[in-house]
């Protein structure tokens, strides 16, 4: 009888213990604290930066977050011209890039995508590189141009390529104490194009999305064709790209190389994935042709 | 936990939950009729409101979010009981049929012009593509911004 008294009395505890911790919403001012905070909490804490995403997770009752870490007060609003290189912190809005000068073309074309001015102006870069398909438009166009994102925790910052970042469906290559702080992006390439296809012609969800971006279009030595909406989150389709190596972009090389843009695609539920399978296609050789275009 | 915030220029102060949504506060707790519940997932706009004069979707805003914060309704952008020129050109236009939309289609409307007073057609169909008009009453909608716009 009494070992029964102290096990309802340790559940009770516990069970105040946990809502006491569930009664955590915290707002960091500086990154240093968010840092102290992501390692006390782990992967308990939700972290939400513009929320168009994460906040859904919580109303929807599909994570129950011990602790909830806002970004919105941290200094990680800004885009930066660092040599040869752009930084963009990692809670910078859509429509912050929007305004900003030197962003690459691919980039500013998949802000721009992002619907209607609301989520414009509280969908964040770093949140959209977390979101899955129908979201991660910028992840997209940032996974063609080589991105890289700055972890930091408190024991440093670490970089990891975008390209070495998803792992797979919301896995990603983040250790629990660390947060992404910011994004950068090497010297812009010379061309770059982001297209999707969604259900509105204004707003609605991405069905597909490519962005291209490429040094040369008369001889190619660097490019990146990411792929967007098929997937949980972007791929490179790396088949088109060593296609594409070396070679001047012809009619001929569009048509045959675009056959292989579509490596893979999950069925979202939205539209077959034949269909975004030639959606991908399609928005690749409208890319190519545009860009070949002018020349 | 305790937060307090000005909504639409009034301090008011209230007991939330950490994982309360700013809709739910202003609804539920609040009271509020202009703040409406449509999809949940910031896709149709109808629970729009100004935080800091930056537009959220109160439906993806932790309340806990806006402590000290200022908060706009379209309630908040009439004076003296008045209804603002924007909204008037709103009433003028027939730019509302069952009225769910509205508020958020008036605060996206105001958000887009205070920064860009004369917008082209294809801005403001930009601008108001993340809220839904049930009715589909675009056309008044859209008409009422463009005569709200200074041409």
């Amino acid at each position: 009888m009494k070992n029964m008294i102290t096990l309802i009395l340790v559940f009770f505890g516990l069970v105040t213990a946990l809502k006491e911790i569930n009664e955590s919403f915290l707002m960091p001012e500086s990154v240093n604290k968010a840092l102290q905070l992501k390692k006390l909490y782990r992967d308990s804490a939700l972290v939400v930066s513009g929320g168009t995403a994460s906040v859904q997770l919580v109303t929807k009752m599909l994570i129950s977050p011990a602790a909830i870490i806002s970004l919105e007060n941290l200094p990680l609003n800004y885009v930066k011209k660092k040599g040869n290189m752009i930084e963009i912190g990692a809670t910078t809005t859509a429509a912050e890039i929007l305004e900003s000068d030197g962003v690459p073309n691919c980039l500013l074309e998949a802000a721009k995508g992002i619907h209607g001015l609301a989520l414009k102006q509280n969908a964040t870069i770093g949140g959209n590189i977390f979101t899955p398909a129908p979201g991660g438009d910028m992840a997209t166009a940032l996974l063609s141009l080589d991105a890289q994102l700055i972890m930091s925790s408190s024991r440093g910052r670490r970089i990891v390529p975008l390209t070495k970042f998803y792992k797979g469906p919301l896995t990603y290559n983040i250790r629990s104490d660390e947060l992404l702080i910011a994004i950068r992006i090497g010297k812009p390439p010379k061309h770059s194009m982001f297209m999707k296809q969604s259900i509105y012609k204004y707003g609605g969800q991405t069905l597909a999305s490519v962005s291209v971006a490429l040094d040369s279009v008369d001889k190619v030595k660097r490019v990146g064709v990411a792929v967007g909406g098929l997937t949980p989150h972007p791929y490179r389709a790396s088949r088109v790209e060593k296609m594409l190596l070396g070679q001047k972009i012809s009619e001929e090389l569009i048509e045959t190389t675009a056959q292989n843009v579509a490596e893979e695609a999950s069925d979202t539920g939205l539209v077959s994935r034949e269909y975004l399978r030639h959606l991908a296609g399609v928005l690749y050789k409208r890319i190519l042709t545009r860009l070949t275009s002018s020349r | 936990m305790m937060i307090r915030f000005y909504l639409d220029g009034q301090l008011v102060e209230v007991d939330v939950k950490p994982t309360d949504t700013l809709l739910k506060v202003l609804v539920d707790k609040l009271g509020l009729t202009s703040v409406h519940y449509g999809c949940g997932e910031g896709s149709c706009g109808a629970c729009m409101v100004l935080v800091d004069d930056k537009l959220r979707y109160s439906c993806l805003t932790f309340a806990a979010s806006v402590n000290d914060k200022k908060v706009t309704t379209v309630a908040g952008l009439l004076s003296d009981h008045e209804l603002s020129p924007l909204q008037k050109k709103f009433v003028e236009n027939n730019a509302a049929q069952c009225g769910y939309c509205t508020p958020g289609m008036v605060l996206v409307a105001k958000a887009l012009l205070d920064k860009n007073p004369s917008p082209s057609d294809e801005e403001i169909f930009d601008a108001l593509a993340g809220n839904l008009c049930r009715c589909t009453g675009y056309v008044p909608i859209v008409k009422a911004v463009k005569s709200a716009a200074r041409r």
